[in-house]
Order: C-alpha cells, then structure tokens, then sequence
C-alpha cells in the first residue's frame, strides 16, 4: 500500500519534472518561470506540512514539518524580496499548474492515512519530492537561468533544500518500514 | 602617650598602603583578564558552523551570526544553553565561565549541523 502510493507519488512527480525539464533545456521556460515554478514548490511542501501538523502525533515528524514551514517560508520571502529588487514578477505557466494538481491529490491520499501509516507516507513523500525537486533545480534550473543574482538564488535555496532531503531520508529510516 | 599615638597613625599607614596595593594590583590582575579575554565569531551559513570547532578560555566570549536565509539556533547538546531562533543577521552572545556545557552544539531545527566547543 505504502510503495504503492510512494511509487505513484514519485512517478508523477518525475512527469511533472521531467516535462519542466524538457520545456527549460529547449530553452522553453523563463527566469520568471522558473521563479514561479520554484516558488510553487516552495509553496506544496508548505502544505504537505501544514496537513503533518494536522494529522499526526509524532514529534519527530511535526518537528521536521515545523521545519519545513519555517525555511520554504523564509526562502519564498526571500525570493520575492529579490524578484522585486529586480523589477520582476514571477509568471504562472502549465508546469506550476501540474505541479499544484500532482500535489492536491497527494494530499488527499495522504488524509486517508493514520497514525504510524499517516507518518510513514508523509516522511517518503518528502524523501522523493525533495530527491526531484533537487534534481530538476539543480541539473535544470540553474544551467537555464539567466540572470546571474537570480542564478546565485537557486545554488543557495538548492543548499537548503538538499539539507531537507538528508533531514528526511533520517526520519524515513527512524520510522521505519 | 604620643608614642601610642603614633604607633596607631603607623599601623593606620601600613594599613592604607597594603590597601592601596591590593587595589591596584587587582585593578591591574583585572585589566590583564579583560585584556587576554578573547571574541571568537561563528559564522552560520550554507547550513554549517564556521569555524565548526572553537577553542575558547573562560571569560571569552562566542558570538554566533546568522548568514543564511532560513533561521538557526546554536543549542548546547545538553541544552544548557540555547540562543533561540537566529533571523537571518541576528547575532547571540555566549561567554564562557568555568561551569559553561562545553563539547558538541547543535542547530536543533537542521540536526546535521554540529559545531563544538572546547574550553581551555
């Protein structure tokens, strides 16, 4: 059940990614895109944790979830205030769509899981999110950018996001299997 | 009677001189304390502690900066001490006496950041 949801999760996001991926290497996705984007998905792993806060009793993973909500707020915040140093703003476009509908439906996967089950699904959906996200900033999002503050923004949020992943690959492997 | 006296206005001298001595010797042991004492600055940022290990002798004094965007906290691993959430340039001050909780600190929100302390 748990691989299962983890298997979709993952495989959705991939696509998601991965067309964002194909889009920003034909040259096909903005700086603002990017922003947008980025800040999306900043945004979705707010809300996976806002619903960990909801659901769940265990103090590890609404310590991790607090943690979520404190750095991707500081860093939107900090992405905006730099987006507005530039006279920019960040741009909707079809891949901060899907991103906004894969996720909906993860939470709503994610609400019909309790206790231990609840705690465990959410621990691997943050795993895999950070693991892609990461590599599509990374591998994608940095090369593509052009402005080089903007560019030097992402290297730092990336820094961020990479410590999240380490921080939840630790909490899959305490809460077990 | 004038020998008795002034026996009392010798011992009075003797007594003010030794004072005046201690006072100044103090004022000079104390100069030199504050003078030695040192500031050592911990720098946070790309999610680490720079440098991550302090040597540090009582009466110096560790000042933590936060240079990330996301907040941090320097936390004793036992807690004794905790500079709370450090904002993005906030800065926390800690001076060490003798009874100061040494060995490895943490950031408790990013448990994989560790820095340590040890005190001279």
């Amino acid at each position: 059940m748990f691989r299962k949801i983890f298997l979709s999760c993952a495989a959705g996001l991939l696509a998601v990614l991965g067309a964002s991926s194909a889009s920003a290497e034909d040259g096909g996705l903005n700086d603002m895109q990017i922003a947008h984007i980025a800040y999306t998905a900043d945004e979705i792993d707010i809300q996976y944790a806002k619903l960990a806060l909801e659901c769940s009793d265990n103090a590890d993973v609404r310590a991790f979830a607090e943690t979520m909500i404190r750095d991707h707020t500081a860093v939107n915040v900090a992405a905006l205030a730099l987006l507005k140093k530039l006279g920019a703003s960040p741009e909707d476009n079809p891949t901060s769509q899907s991103l906004l509908a894969s996720a909906a439906a993860k939470r709503t996967e994610l609400k019909a899981l309790k206790g231990v089950a609840f705690d465990r699904a959410y621990a691997a959906n943050e795993l895999s999110y950070h693991q892609f996200v990461n590599k599509t900033v990374e591998s994608t999002f940095i090369p593509a950018a052009q402005n080089a503050e903007f560019k030097q923004f992402l290297r730092t949020a990336l820094v961020t996001f990479k410590t999240h992943e380490g921080h939840a690959e630790k909490l899959v492997k305490k809460l077990g299997k | 009677m004038a020998a008795a006296t002034s026996q009392r206005v010798k011992v009075i001298r003797s007594a003010v001189l030794v004072g005046l001595i201690a006072l100044i010797a103090g004022g000079v042991f104390s100069l030199a304390t504050s003078a030695s004492a040192e500031t050592h600055v911990v720098e946070i940022r790309g999610f680490e502690f720079f440098p991550a290990e302090v040597n540090a002798a009582v009466g110096d004094t560790i000042v933590w900066i936060n240079k990330d965007v996301v907040p941090h906290t320097a936390t004793a691993g036992d807690g004794a001490w905790d500079s709370g959430l450090m904002e993005t340039d906030d800065e926390f001050s800690l001076t060490i006496e003798a009874d100061t909780s040494a060995g490895d600190y943490v950031c408790t929100f990013h448990p994989n950041m560790v820095g340590a302390i040890s005190v001279e």
